[in-house]
């Protein structure tokens, strides 16, 4: 059966409206597959190389500079990287799941072009799979689509090409259709919890942030995949679509009711506790301890004929995702990723998720505390080639850390306390108080005797 | 109002076997449908300031509560020290009152108002209390980590239970789809309807068994197993939904000891089967912080033992549940990982003292705690129909658990010869579950391997299909376990009659099976019943030569397991039998 891409008709004005003005524009993808149907929800060029900006992540030699107006100038680093930072802002479910093109070569015929294009999905699948906590590879298909536009003849075609194979990649058509109506989305909401507290082992180097954050990342992945998912307070059947669980709800005679936005359903999701440890008392000299705490708030857009098995993975994995991709924003950002031994209370506070809308739906972005949504319109116009308003920008699904919260939040019983309680902060405080008092104390009885003192250090000089 | 009164015979057969005088003893029990159930009691001084009942709660399944008081005196009235005890004991309302006098007459009363109003009361058979009522357990493992501190301990433990409280977890039946769960304050079951009581859900559970008339029972606990799970979402519509994004704080200090582990929670509750699902989610609760108490009193007395103070030494608490035949109710015991029984004697005397019962066999060693998955028959012989007794029949029985070992079993084929090495199997299952060893019921070879390391037999013994007797079975029992048998000897199957007096002897005092080997039969004894009058001795035996699957239908209805007269043996054959003999100790 040859595979079937449903995709709003705005994607193809969006083509089109390339394919009229340039010669040759790559983008990305994005889209859903269920076992019912797959949607294509967005496309988003790719940006323009900027050598200064992106120094780090792809490298690419000067004679670059100019734009580029060729398939074959294209860096396959540059295009996975913007693979990369685009599944960031991707709600769980929703993947990269190809690119598009705008040429007037055809791309499938020409074999320097082919190769190309497959090189270039080949690096995105790669990058897509460094972290496997990004969930960046729709799992259960590597086959990653192409869609074409020629310019000349405005000609749409779209094919899958088999990925992470190597030379010999199988190439399949297939057939994309544009649906006139706006796509309905199942919307599913929760709020995850994090409230942990463990003993860590100073090195003489110190504590990586890195590397605690990774330790947190793998322990929740493996949380989180063997937790248990309720919608709405049920239990729910596996195979169950989700549409099916709106009508039981409804009443017959307001089938109409139907027609409207469904509501969004409310997810639950219960942890197991599982014997990971060994069966005996350990015991550790620790030098500190680490409170991670705080929520990770999840919105995930399923296709209604989804089955419950597929939204719950797909929660699953927005949930590490989400992580996932503050955790790498925060550690690109720091300046050194060890924590001194001098530091003794230290708050490491991850960029928090906003949602922007995309189509009938929502992406988010992450904003760094202090950060203004306004930042957000910039990523979302640079990544997902989009131009929002800043009021549309949904900022308060989290809400920046507070620092001083730590310290309500460490009385608070509920949290572990003992470990926890930053009694060295205090103390620092107290002696730092001190100083800060002493010095005032020594300006002020300067100033009073300022006269005097001038008086005496003149006479002392002028003795001389 | 005062509520029904049932006491269960184990408590009334406990109260007329207590030979003491002017003592008091604390009541306890259950309510169900507006009657109080009085299923266990224990002896109590309320001298000294220790409340030793209130420790005993802990060990007691979730849903027994304290209920009141018994006081052994030489006249049945009321005097004025019960009301001074009932005022100090914490009971919530109607707190019980039983006297018992010197001929063992008992007289209830509830305390109303101030003043104390006899009561009838009902006897609950065993029959009806294994029948009616069923025993829920719940097994979690809760990852802990704390500063290796008294302080430490107990707050963590204090957060643990709060936490569990808190109405953020949830229990799932195993081998279902129902989970029970707390929101906020409102309770919830999904999976099933909220009207299903538990026996219901247990029936469907295991539908061939519930089908079968339960023709056959043998008084066994019926087990629901549950588990627990985290809710690790928040509540979206709760007023305090705090969306604080996560954070990371690090806090750094001066070397300190913390100590982690799995904290295995392994506990019970005791309801009635009609117990509503619904309402079973705060007898859960209930169950796991009696179990959080238990297990860090258990963490708290090794760090407060001198030598383990910093926590290096610190062992891992176990949970062990022990069904006493005596006492009709489980008690969970929990104690440090790997430090032998012998050494905890002290505390085993102490709650034997407590509850009254005989301090010269083990109850509550690590190996008399119950199984509860055992593929084979154990004491199948308490499925037989028990017949009124005529006055002059005197019946001394197996006392204690034993499996049923006989031909076949394990996929391995002794059918013909293994008779002896099985009922052998039985016996050792017999100390195995009476406490007084932990080493594992050995097998034919294991067996053989033994008899040829003693020199006993020549090394062409082991693998073959040679019979075993019971000096056998005796060498087998004093080289494995250190246990000592009498053997008798009897000329013919008629002269065994004269041995009567000395079976009911050895069942009454040490309670072991026999073994007892004759002609080319092997078999297993496991009671005996003498009538004074006719001079007639009837054996319960216990074949080993079955070679059927496992039913206890099958075992009783054919007489596997049955009352055999004295015609039973062979009037020309030589008997031996060996008597296992047990040495007084806790």
């Amino acid at each position: 059966m040859v595979r079937t891409v449903y995709s709003p008709e705005y994607c193809l004005q969006y083509l089109e409206q390339y394919a009229s003005q340039e010669t040759f524009v790559l983008g990305l993808i994005l889209g859903q597959i269920s076992n019912a149907r797959e949607n294509v929800i967005h496309l988003a060029r790719t940006p323009e190389e900027k050598p200064v900006e992106s120094s780090s992540e792809a490298s690419f030699t000067s004679e670059k500079t100019e734009l580029v107006h060729n398939l074959l100038a294209v860096s396959e680093a540059w295009v996975a990287d913007h693979a990369r930072h685009v599944t960031r802002m991707l709600p769980g479910g929703i993947f990269v799941q190809g690119i598009f093109i705008t040429s007037d070569e055809d791309i499938f015929e020409d074999p320097n072009h082919f190769s190309k294009v497959r090189a270039v999905l080949n690096y995105v699948h790669k990058a897509l799979g460094m972290n496997q906590f990004m969930y960046g590879n729709y799992t259960n298909l590597n086959e990653k689509l192409i869609l074409h536009m020629s310019t000349s003849t405005k000609v749409l075609t779209c094919k899958t090409i088999e990925v992470g194979v190597g030379k010999n990649s199988a190439i399949k058509p297939v057939d994309w259709k544009f649906l006139p109506k706006h796509q309905q989305w199942q919307r599913l909401d929760c709020y995850y919890e994090f409230d942990e507290v463990y003993p860590v082992i100073v090195k003489k180097s110190g504590i990586s942030v890195k590397q605690q954050f990774q330790q947190i990342l793998e322990s929740a992945n493996k949380t989180i995949s063997s937790s248990v998912m309720f919608i709405d307070g049920e239990l729910k059947d596996g195979s169950e679509a989700l549409e099916q669980l709106v009508k039981k709800k409804r009443p017959k005679s307001s089938t109409k009711c139907a027609q409207d936005t469904p509501k969004s359903m409310h997810v639950s999701l219960f942890v197991p506790f599982e014997n990971s440890l060994p069966e005996t008392v350990e015991y550790l000299e620790c030098d500190g301890s680490i409170h991670f705490s705080g929520v990770v708030s999840s919105s995930v857009f399923m296709y209604p004929k989804a089955t419950v098995s597929e939204a719950i993975l797909a929660v699953k994995q927005d949930i590490i995702r989400s992580l996932a991709s503050r955790f790498t924003m925060h550690c690109d950002a720091l300046i050194d990723d060890n924590l001194l031994p001098e530091e003794k209370v230290c708050f490491n506070e991850p960029p928090r998720r906003v949602l922007v809308p995309v189509g009938s739906l929502y992406f988010c972005d992450y904003l760094f505390p202090g950060e203004a949504p306004a930042e957000a319109l910039l990523s979302v116009k640079e990544l997902l080639d989009l131009q929002i308003t800043e009021s549309e920008v949904i900022c308060d699904v989290e809400t920046p850390a507070d620092t001083s919260e730590f310290d309500a939040l460490d009385r608070d019983t509920s949290s572990e306390e003992l470990l926890a309680t930053p009694q060295e902060a205090s103390q620092f405080m107290y002696i730092t108080g001190i100083c800060f008092a002493m010095l005032v104390l020594f300006v002020s009885i300067l100033i009073h005797y300022y006269d005097a003192i001038v008086h005496f250090i003149s006479n002392v000089v002028s003795r001389s | 109002m005062s509520p029904r009164l049932k006491i269960s015979k184990y408590v009334i057969e406990r109260l007329s076997k207590i030979d003491t005088n002017e003592t008091t003893g604390c009541l306890y029990g259950l309510m169900y449908d507006s009657t109080l159930l009085v299923v266990g009691l224990s002896l109590e001084f309320f001298e000294d300031e220790k409340n030793t009942y209130r420790q005993l709660l802990l060990h007691l399944p979730a849903e027994i509560e304290l209920c009141g008081v018994v006081k052994f005196t030489g006249s049945l009235s009321i005097e004025s020290k019960p009301k001074e005890i009932l005022q100090n004991v914490d009971i919530t309302d109607n707190p019980l009152f039983l006297i018992i006098n010197n001929e063992k007459d008992i007289k209830a009363h509830f305390l109303v108002h101030d003043k104390f109003e006899e009561t009838p009361f009902e006897i609950l058979q065993p029959e009806d209390l294994w029948k009616q009522f069923t025993y829920v357990r719940l097994n979690t493992i809760l990852p802990l980590t704390c500063e290796a501190t008294m302080t430490g301990v107990k707050n963590i433990m204090q957060n643990k239970r709060k936490k569990i409280a808190s109405g953020q977890v949830s229990f799932h039946i195993d081998g279902s789809s129902v989970y029970l769960f707390g929101v906020d304050s409102d309770v919830g079951v999904t999976g099933t309807s909220v009207e299903t009581d538990i026996g219901e859900l247990i029936d469907s559970l295991n539908p061939e068994q519930s089908s079968k008339k339960k023709k056959n029972v043998i008084n066994k606990a019926e087990i629901m197993s549950v588990n627990l799970v985290m809710k690790a979402t928040k509540d979206m519509f709760s007023d305090k939904l705090v969306k604080t994004a996560v954070k990371m704080m690090t806090t750094q200090r001066k070397p300190a000891f913390c100590i982690s582990m799995p904290l295995r929670v392994d506990t019970l509750a005791l309801v009635h089967r009609n117990t509503k699902l619904s309402e079973l989610y705060n007898v859960l609760v209930e169950a796991t912080c009696r179990s959080l108490k238990l297990l860090e009193s258990v963490l708290l007395e090794q760090l407060g033992q001198e030598g383990i103070g910093d926590g290096a030494g610190l062992r891992l608490p176990e949970t062990f549940h022990y069904l006493p035949q005596e006492l009709g109710h489980f008690i969970t015991r929990v104690v440090p990982k790997d430090i032998p029984d012998e050494s905890m004697e002290k505390e085993r005397r102490i709650l034997h003292e407590q509850l009254g019962l005989s301090v010269q066999r083990p109850i509550f060693r690590r190996g008399n705690a119950y199984n509860f998955i055992i593929s084979k028959l154990v004491n199948p012989h308490e499925a037989i129909t028990v017949h009124s007794l005529k006055p002059d029949v005197r019946v001394a029985l197996v006392r204690g658990r034993y499996i049923y070992y006989h031909y076949m079993q394990d996929n391995f084929n002794d059918d013909g010869w293994g008779c002896a090495y099985r009922s052998m199997q039985t016996i050792f299952s017999w100390f195995r579950f009476q406490g007084y060893t932990s080493v594992e019921v050995p097998t034919h070879r294991e067996i053989q391997q033994c008899l040829v390391n003693i020199g006993d037999k020549p090394t062409s013994f082991l693998g073959s299909k040679q019979w075993i007797g019971s000096t056998e079975v005796m060498f087998c029992l004093e080289t494995l376990l250190g246990v000592q048998s009498r053997i008798i000897f009897a000329n013919t199957g008629s002269e065994l009659l004269n041995y009567t007096p000395e079976l009911v002897h050895h069942f009454e005092k040490h309670g072991s099976p026999i073994m007892i080997g004759g002609g080319v039969l092997a078999h297993t004894i496991i009671g005996v019943e003498y009538n004074n009058i006719t001079n007639e001795t009837r054996y319960l035996i216990l074949d080993p030569h079955y070679t059927g699957v496992d039913d206890i239908n099958t075992v009783i209805s054919k007489g596997w397991c049955g009352w055999k007269n004295s015609d039973f043996w062979n009037k020309t054959a030589h008997y031996n039998l060996c008597l296992p003999q047990t040495k007084p100790s806790i």
